[in-house]
């Protein structure tokens, strides 16, 4: 064993250990009784063995119990504090409840008026010019059905498709949406239906601004309806 | 003269019984002998008797004409002799007869000086400041493989470590030691000038 193999094989720490096989702590005894590194190496940490024997049992007691950091021990306490069962068990019941709320009511809710034929007030819109707001009842549990009669085109193909505002009580526009002309001859009314969700629905006044779009995209003011919503729940 | 290596200089004056020269040889192969002769015998009288029946078979060599013929080998020299003795000691029957012989030259015995009482107050301090910054695993686990001797294997198992771990663990230890070590005894296997 020359010098460079007993300090990569550590084999200073492995005589210590007992690690070695014969043949191998026999090769690094010949080396160092020659090397004076690797003696000295030897000497250094058999010295620190037999030192660490004398105290180790003592050290037990004196060792200095770890402080840590003020900001480290907030840091830990803030976390640790949502993790007592004071805070943990109160916050995991709420999110138990959330989620069978959600679970029970909401998605079934959500499903079945996605997937299930549904009844709805229908009240028929009338032009704003035509008189008085019309007064209109409903519930946000239902929402509302809006028939909306389109006049006739003054001529076939004048109007590509239709656009609609809705406009909320404050003002605001609610909501847009479009629906192609009908590819019918014109003198035909055209009917659609606006169904405004439970959720959207507030009491007040909501107008509806229909506005008819060429082919060449000219946008022509149709009719504006204007209802007042009263809220039964 | 610094202690560098062994040379044809450092046998004369050792042969010459040159008094440094015979301190230092003693106290820089006695640690090496006991290192080797530990782990080969359990009774201490057993090791003391075969590191001096080789302090005494290498003098003998030396002071012969032609003794040693590489002079910077000495210390692999002391080694084969050590191992030789060494093989004597278990062939002989009792295995505890002494291998002292009389008219043999004394070497001298190395006495602990006040300086070697502080070197060692020194080293104890500095042990324990590196047990006491090792992690309480680690320190824990120097206990269990050199205090209790218990199975290397089985306590590597125990602690969740490997061997590897364990070995880096003691190098660490001791290169921290080292520095520490080197200035209060490494000194003392230096000869002085006019050895």
């Amino acid at each position: 064993m020359d010098h460079s193999e007993a300090v990569q094989q550590m084999a200073a720490e492995r005589y210590l250990l007992d690690e070695l096989t014969p043949d191998a702590r026999e090769a690094f005894e010949e080396h160092f009784f020659d090397c004076r590194e690797c003696a000295l190496d030897l000497r250094t940490g058999a010295a620190f063995v037999e030192e660490a024997k004398a105290q180790l049992p003592g050290l037990a007691g004196a060792r200095p119990a770890p402080v840590p950091s003020r900001s480290l021990k907030i840091k830990r306490e803030w976390w640790l504090s949502w993790l007592q069962p004071a805070f943990a068990a109160p916050a995991f019941a709420m999110l138990l409840l959330v989620v069978g709320y959600q679970n029970m009511i909401t998605l079934p809710a959500l499903r079945d008026s996605a997937n299930q034929p549904r009844l709805l007030p229908w009240a028929p819109l009338h032009g704003a010019t035509r008189g008085a707001p019309l007064a209109i009842a409903a519930d946000r549990r239902h929402g509302v059905a809006l028939p909306v009669d389109l006049p006739p085109q003054p001529s076939t193909g004048t109007y590509a498709s239709y656009s609609f505002d809705l406009y909320d009580p404050q003002g605001k526009l609610a909501w847009t949406g479009a629906a192609a002309a009908a590819a019918d001859d014109a003198g035909d009314a055209q009917r659609l239906s606006l169904v405004i969700p439970g959720a959207m629905l507030r009491n007040g006044a909501y107008t509806v601004a229909v506005t008819g779009i060429a082919a060449h995209g000219e946008r022509t003011g149709i009719d504006r309806y204007v209802f007042n919503l009263h809220l039964t729940d | 003269m610094q202690f560098s290596s062994f040379d044809a200089d450092y046998v004369r004056n050792l042969c010459a019984g040159d008094r440094r020269t015979q301190e230092h040889f003693v106290g820089y192969f006695t640690e090496l002998l006991q290192l080797k002769l530990r782990s080969r015998l359990q009774s201490p009288h057993a090791i003391e008797d075969v590191r001096q029946e080789t302090f005494a078979r290498v003098l003998s060599v030396l002071r012969k004409d032609g003794g040693l013929r590489q002079p910077e080998r000495l210390g692999a020299f002391v080694n084969t002799v050590c191992t030789h003795v060494l093989f004597e000691h278990y062939r002989s029957k009792t295995g505890g007869e002494s291998l002292d012989v009389e008219g043999r030259p004394e070497l001298p015995d190395k006495s602990a000086s006040a300086l070697d009482i502080v070197a060692a107050r020194q080293i104890k301090d500095k042990v324990r400041e590196i047990l006491l910054g090792l992690a309480p695993r680690d320190s824990s686990l120097l206990k269990a493989v050199f205090l209790d001797e218990r199975d290397r294997d089985e306590v590597c198992r125990e602690f969740g470590v490997d061997r590897d771990y364990l070995r880096v663990l003691l190098h660490r230890a001791k290169q921290e030691f080292k520095t520490e070590y080197e200035k209060r005894v490494g000194n003392q296997m230096a000869m002085g000038a006019n050895a």
